[in-house]
């Protein structure tokens, strides 16, 4: 009686399941239809009004004060919306432009001089924030020194303490401490100045795209607004740009609230569009209803867009392949490169043997952990840590086809990493594999003792509580031969990959590398002026970190996301890897 | 019963202080560096450092403790030498350095969401499980009776979370009878909270009441069974008196045992109802604070849900006294 109710009961939650599946794919094909009709989905010509309703699986944003938000999605959105910095990022899907900077509350792009040690910015006229008073060289000056308040303002780029010229006491910390203690106020007033409407910025060393940086954490903020901790949390933040907060609520069911800033004129900012009246953000909606809602595109979802990525199980229905949407979703399910690479880090101080890293490298079953990952739609085979969509400084090391002395399968060659064991002269490895525990790692982790078993090395699987994963690895006590790790760019420059993975200074030295060489190598690069020749520098030390095998690179990580059927533009923005916010609009 | 309820309290509240150490420091010998956590992508071993400081984490772990004890009590005040220091007002239960909120204040703000969620589907579980079981017990056999014990097997099999989407994908989705869940108070706006509230408590009522019905069918018939049954029947009483006088009053002593812990249970928050249905209530927020590491919010919740466990156990234990005149306290 029991197994056949047990039967039964799997028979009827096996075709809900598939009804489920079914009707949401029959209903997008309704829509869609509909939609196709009316013209292909982006060639509408933009409108103004409406909503624009974000869903999210998160509870909240990491940060939403302008000196704090770092992630790539945020900082989109924000940009796009309520703050504004002195250039920006053109709205486009082409990777180059797409990439490329325009002025924003900057007249132009700014100035270098001095070898590109000094940089001068003009303020534009009229720009000026929610209350309608003006936004001031002092404000962005402000905005920049909140930065130095690390034990206020922190989980932010800290970009204006890497570059702004001003001295570090013993213990590599800035001798300025931001504007809450006023400690080395003076110091900072020199690196930063204001005449007029123009201010400079006084750098430590050449920083040939520093007006790449000034997009993040140069934000303007009226110092009399500032709450420090709290900013932009306890009450609004003080908005820049077209629209203002007019609510915000963390956690399930929470939501952020985005009316039009009444002072704000498009004279002002020729950048954004500001064609909605209206964002709303949704927090804490699950996954699964999350994907099913803007599959089926109905009611208000019809102008909803996806704040993250659709759930591995639903993609062989939106796609056709890692590129290309099933007819009912073209032109609203997008898929392109999200800004990581993903790769297993290797301490140098532990595995110290070249050889034996790239025995390491060899033995992998990329092949199989792609797979496991989600296939094609999980990304790109990885050849280092520079990726395509960074532009100019990206080139193939030819990591897997020739560098290490033959062309490796996808698959590994056990039998090629046990001869380079044998080239070390060591013994074959006792390895401990450090990775967050989710049940995808896991697996992960079995093939990848799988593949090393072949080739001799043994692999103690060492899971870490996800939270905790970075803080465990990053400490040398705790950390063990390797691991999993990713990296983005922050701006379409080398200059923010190879210092920060392979530097001390950099802030995510995972392989625990101090080399004097490298390190030199690594600041030539960054103040070289001639931008061909930095890609050139850049390119070079990407080959070099491979050669030596720092890192396996595995992934150039791709991601899929959807939107409603009456949002548009629909492509990914290279400049963060997501959607255009400032530049999109409701379809009538 | 004065002297059994004081001994309960007393008991009561040295459990509360030894769950409150073995929390704070079970959480505090976790591995991880919380400093580290709060730092970001641009980390440096200073900006640690000062992280650590202005998160009181410097300190001994017994410091910490007696800080956040008395936090409870007179309340405190984060990275005090800090140019933005953070003033927690008692009861501080601890400040969430991720949302940047005290964490009692979260709490205060996901608690009635959660009560509304429970106290509703507990309406609805209790009045469906009471109902259907007494009447499969008295059709014990028959038709009726096996048509209620099949509907409970198909409540009790089905997963609260397939339910849920079920529900979310036809009712609101699909037909759009229904707005997709936003909570609001039911002083604030009673029919969109019985909107936002009525699947979920559907859902949480389904798997509750199947259990129910089969729970209070056996203790109807087993007490049916009994001599004192027997007797008021042989005295001439109505069924209906004999029912719900004599066999359902005692029937029911383990049924409110179930009732008060799971009540107890469901408020220290319905995890996947909340989550599928967007709810703000403890559940998700304890779901949150572990995905995100955020420990003080962590050991906010666990006290408070514990706390709750231990003091249902207390009222359950002596509503047996009310119910049961078997029972004696002494």
């Amino acid at each position: 009686m029991l197994r056949t109710d047990v039967r039964l009961l799997r028979a009827l939650t096996l075709g809900i399941a598939v009804a489920l599946t079914l009707a949401a794919c029959g209903q997008g094909n309704t829509s869609q239809s509909a939609s196709q009709s009316g013209g292909a989905q982006q060639s509408t010509a933009p409108t103004t009004g409406g909503t624009i309703y974000i869903l999210t699986q998160a509870e909240q944003f990491d940060q939403v004060d302008p000196q704090r938000a770092y992630t790539g999605e945020d900082l989109a959105f924000f940009g796009g919306t309520i703050y504004r910095s002195l250039v920006a990022y053109k709205f486009s899907a082409d990777p180059i432009e797409g990439t490329s900077i325009v002025p924003d509350l900057a007249t132009d792009l700014g100035t270098p001089a001095d070898g590109a040690k000094t940089w001068s910015f003009t303020l534009r006229d009229g720009v000026t924030f929610q209350d309608g008073s003006p936004i001031t060289c002092e404000d962005i000056k402000y905005g920049t020194s909140r930065t130095f308040a690390t034990d206020v303002i922190n989980q932010g780029p800290t970009y204006a303490i890497a570059y702004l010229d001003i001295p570090t006491l013993d213990d590599g910390s800035s001798a300025y401490k931001g504007p809450y203690t006023k400690v080395g106020q003076e110091l900072f007033d020199k690196a930063v100045t204001c005449d007029g409407k123009t201010i400079t910025f006084h750098l430590n060393k050449a920083v040939p795209d520093f007006n790449f940086t000034t997009t993040l954490g140069f934000s303007p903020v009226p110092a009399a607004a500032d709450t420090g901790e709290t900013y932009g949390v306890a009450k609004p933040p003080v908005s820049s740009g077209p629209y203002m907060v007019e609510s915000y609520q963390t956690g399930n069911g929470g939501k952020m609230v985005l009316v039009r800033n009444p002072n704000w004129s498009q004279a002002s900012d020729p950048y954004r569009h500001a064609y909605p009246d209206k964002w709303e953000v949704d927090f804490g909606i699950d996954p699964k209803v999350l994907d099913q809602r803007i599959m089926q595109s109905s009611g208000v979802d019809e102008t909803a867009i996806q704040y993250g990525n659709i759930q591995p199980e639903n993609l062989s229905i939106v796609f056709k392949d890692q590129e290309t949407p099933n007819d009912q979703f073209a032109g609203r399910a997008v898929s392109g490169f999200d800004p990581y690479s993903r790769y297993y880090w290797i301490n140098v101080n532990k595995v110290t043997n070249v050889k034996i890293r790239q025995a390491m490298a060899v033995a992998l079953d990329r092949a199989a952990i792609r797979l496991n990952i989600g296939g094609a739609f999980a990304g790109d085979f990885a050849d280092g840590v520079i990726k395509p969509n960074i532009g100019q400084d990206y080139a193939s090391t030819g990591f897997w086809t020739d560098m290490l002395g033959k062309k490796i399968p996808d698959a590994g060659d056990p039998e090629y990493a046990k001869q380079l064991i044998t080239e070390s002269g060591e013994p074959a490895p006792k390895l401990t594999f450090d990775y967050p525990d989710t049940p995808t790692n896991a697996k992960t982790v079995a093939i990848i003792v799988q593949s090393y078993a072949k080739a001799g090395m043994t692999v103690t699987p060492n899971p870490i509580e996800p939270g905790q994963y970075y803080s465990v690895v990053f400490d040398p006590a705790k950390g063990h031969e390797f691991g999993t790790g990713g990296w983005g760019a922050d701006w379409p420059n080398a200059s923010t990959v190879i210092p920060p993975l392979f530097t001390q200074k950099g802030g995510w030295d995972l392989s625990q590398l101090d080399d004097a060489a490298l390190n030199a190598k690594v600041e030539a690069a960054q103040v070289e002026l001639d931008r061909a020749t930095q890609a050139g520098l850049w390119q070079a030390l990407n080959k070099e970190a491979m050669q030596n095998v720092w890192v396996i690179p595995t992934f150039f990580g791709l991601s899929q996301t959807i939107a409603g059927t009456k949002v548009a533009p629909t492509y990914r923005w290279p400049a963060y890897g997501s959607w255009p916010y400032g530049d999109m609009y409701v379809k009538p | 019963m004065t002297a059994y309820l004081v001994r309960r309290v007393l008991g009561m509240f040295v459990l509360l202080f030894l769950l409150s150490v073995t929390v704070f420091f079970l959480f505090n010998l976790l591995p991880g560096d919380p400093a580290r956590l709060t730092c970001g992508k641009a980390c440096t071993p200073v900006i640690i450092e000062q992280n650590r400081h202005r998160l009181g984490l410097d300190e001994p772990v017994l410091t910490q403790y007696v800080k956040f004890v008395s936090g409870i009590f007179v309340g405190r005040t984060f990275a005090p030498n800090s140019p933005a220091p953070i003033v927690c007002n008692a009861p501080c239960l601890g400040y969430s350095f991720n949302r940047h909120e005290q964490v009692m204040t979260m709490i205060a703000r996901a608690a009635p969401v959660t009560f509304w969620l429970a106290i509703g589907a507990f309406i609805l579980w209790i009045f469906a499980g009471l109902s259907l079981g007494i009447f499969a017990a008295l059709h014990r056999g028959r038709w009726p009776d096996r048509l209620v014990m099949g509907i409970s097997l198909i409540g009790y099999s089905l997963p609260s979370f397939f339910i849920g989407l079920v529900l979310i994908f036809f009712v609101i989705i699909k037909w759009q009878m229904l707005p997709f869940p936003a909570y609001v108070s039911p002083f604030e706006n009673p029919v969109k909270f019985l909107q936002t509230m009525i699947l979920p408590w559907i859902v949480l009522a389904t798997l509750n009441a199947a259990f129910y019905m089969r729970l209070t069918r056996n203790q109807v018939l087993e007490v049916f069974g009994d001599d004192y049954v027997r007797t008021a029947r042989a005295k001439g009483l109505p069924e209906r008196v004999v029912v719900v006088k004599h066999a359902l009053r005692a029937g029911l002593t383990p049924i409110v045992t179930a009732a008060g812990l799971d009540l107890a249970y469901l408020l220290g928050g319905a995890i996947i109802s909340e989550n599928i249905f967007s709810l703000p209530g403890l559940g998700a927020l304890a779901v949150g604070s572990v995905t995100n590491s955020d420990l003080p919010l962590i050991t906010g919740i666990t006290l408070l849900t514990a706390s709750i466990i231990i003091v249902a156990n207390l009222v359950v234990d002596l509503l047996y006294a009310v119910i049961d005149p078997r029972v004696r306290i002494t």
